[in-house]
């Protein structure tokens, strides 16, 4: 039974960081207390923890930006986040997890502000049938978390286009989002901002269980645990490299030729790649293929493996420079 | 609910049976109804290690992400592949659908029987 309410906001806007936290408040909660930590990333697309990252996010095009990839403990799919999201997780033990109550907070965080809000779908809490918060799940050795996005004012031109690449020739494994119509919640009542928001989940915290809520005492959070934490997150091998074998064809037509690029992927790497044209010219098409085996699926590694194999074949500029262009654009 | 008398149990939902010199490991019915329905699962690879207590892997259902804990310590000499395409097989048939046989046994958590796993369970589902 839940017996002590503990209330923490993220200091920081990095998405491995806050992960890093969420993971060590979840396997440091009391019997009894449920921890309700806030927290915003910053240019950030957060996929599950069994999704594919390159069916799921544009990854180049973000990273170029200066923006994160972050794959999460919990299952579900993959979700936009900026400085107009606000993040919540419940930490408890398995136990005293209930799904209703937690959401029931969430309800009536939006109710104080007016709004009727109602649980919808597998794990979604909407307002007229328009999403604003997802919500997801994990549990492990007795020790759970339930955590959800906020809509409040985030960027929707970023969140469709990281969110959707378009991939109709990549078969994966794993799991796949669901699309959903999103609305966010400063549309419906200007005073919601982040502040305002914050506040009212504190609020509604304390009102759904009838107990006071404390904030967490900083010297909690074990540094040393925080930082390896955050080092595994941020690490290519779990953002990356999970085992979820996929194959991706890319394919484009050129003045000189059609081209086909044939892709298999295990944990992030290459493990087989053909490349082959129908052009008359392309005789050392088959060996450059085989050059990009046991390079990461990165397109900036494999843009400059394909140069470089290129001009070792003495390959004409203009052909080269189609066959980058077709790996920058599709992969 | 069902729990066969002829395999032994762990408290976090894993069954074990001996074959042939090999440990094999599952889920447990009660364990996959209370997941609900799985639409992934990630199994170690052969000749992986496993460590009694440690997870061993993970399954995710449309509820959540949760870890899989090895009863035994060993080395995995088969998974079941045909899982990593049809998770569901689990939810339909969890004492034929193993995830994993481990060979090399050196070491396992304390396992009850049926009668005790049952026990277990229903206090589970009071608490």
């Amino acid at each position: 039974m839940i017996q002590t309410l503990t209330t923490y906001e993220s200091i920081t806007t990095d998405p491995y960081q806050n992960l890093a936290v969420e993971e060590y408040l979840t396997f440091h909660t009391e019997p009894g207390e449920c921890i309700l930590y806030l927290w915003q990333n910053a240019h950030t697309v957060v996929i599950g923890r069994n999704q594919n990252c390159w069916k799921e996010c544009r990854v180049s095009e973000l990273e170029a930006e200066g923006g994160h990839l972050v794959r999460r403990l919990s299952g579900g799919g993959a979700v936009y986040h900026d400085l107009g999201n606000l993040n919540f997780t419940f930490c408890m033990r398995k136990e005293d997890a209930d799904v209703d109550r937690q959401l029931q907070v969430i309800i009536e965080a939006v109710a104080s502000f007016g709004l009727t809000a109602e649980k919808t779908g597998r794990n979604d809490v909407a307002i007229n049938g328009q999403k604003f918060s997802g919500n997801a799940f994990f549990d492990s050795k007795g020790c759970y978390y339930h955590h959800g996005t906020l809509l409040l004012n985030v960027d929707t031109a970023s969140m469709s286009r990281f969110l959707n690449p378009s991939k109709a020739k990549l078969q994966s494994k794993g799991v796949d989002s669901v699309r959903s119509r999103v609305v966010n919640l400063s549309s419906l009542c200007p005073e919601i901002t982040v502040d305002t928001m914050k506040q009212a989940m504190f609020t509604a915290f304390s009102k759904v269980y009838g107990l006071p809520a404390v904030p967490l005492c900083a010297e909690r959070l074990e540094q040393t645990a925080i930082q390896d934490g955050r080092e595994r997150f941020s690490s290519e091998r779990w953002k990356y490299g999970p085992k979820i074998p996929f194959t991706n064809r890319l394919e484009q037509r050129f003045s000189w030729g059609e081209v086909n690029l044939d892709l298999h992927v295990n944990e992030g790497m290459i493990t087989e790649a053909l490349l082959s044209s129908d052009s008359m010219e392309a005789d050392w098409f088959s060996d450059i293929g085989t050059e990009f085996q046991g390079l990461p699926y990165r397109t900036d590694i494999l843009c400059k493996a394909l140069d470089h194999s290129l001009e070792q074949h003495l390959v004409p500029e203009n052909i080269r420079a189609d066959l980058c262009r077709m790996v920058q654009e599709q992969i | 609910m069902n729990y066969p008398e002829t395999l032994r149990y762990s408290k976090s939902h894993e069954w074990v049976k001996n074959e042939e010199g090999m440990v094999v490991i599952g889920l447990t019915d009660f364990a996959q109804s209370e997941l609900g329905d799985l639409v992934f699962v990630n199994l170690p690879e052969v000749d992986d290690t496993v460590t009694a207590g440690e997870a061993l892997g993970d399954v995710e259902s449309v509820k959540a992400v949760s870890d899989i804990f090895s009863p035994v310590s060993g080395t995995v000499c088969e998974i079941n592949e045909e899982l990593l395409d049809h998770p569901e097989l689990i939810n339909e048939a969890p004492y034929d659908a193993w995830l994993i046989k481990v060979k090399d046994v050196t070491d396992e958590e304390e396992l009850i029987t049926a009668a005790e796993y049952e026990t277990h369970c229903q206090s589970e589902s009071n608490g």
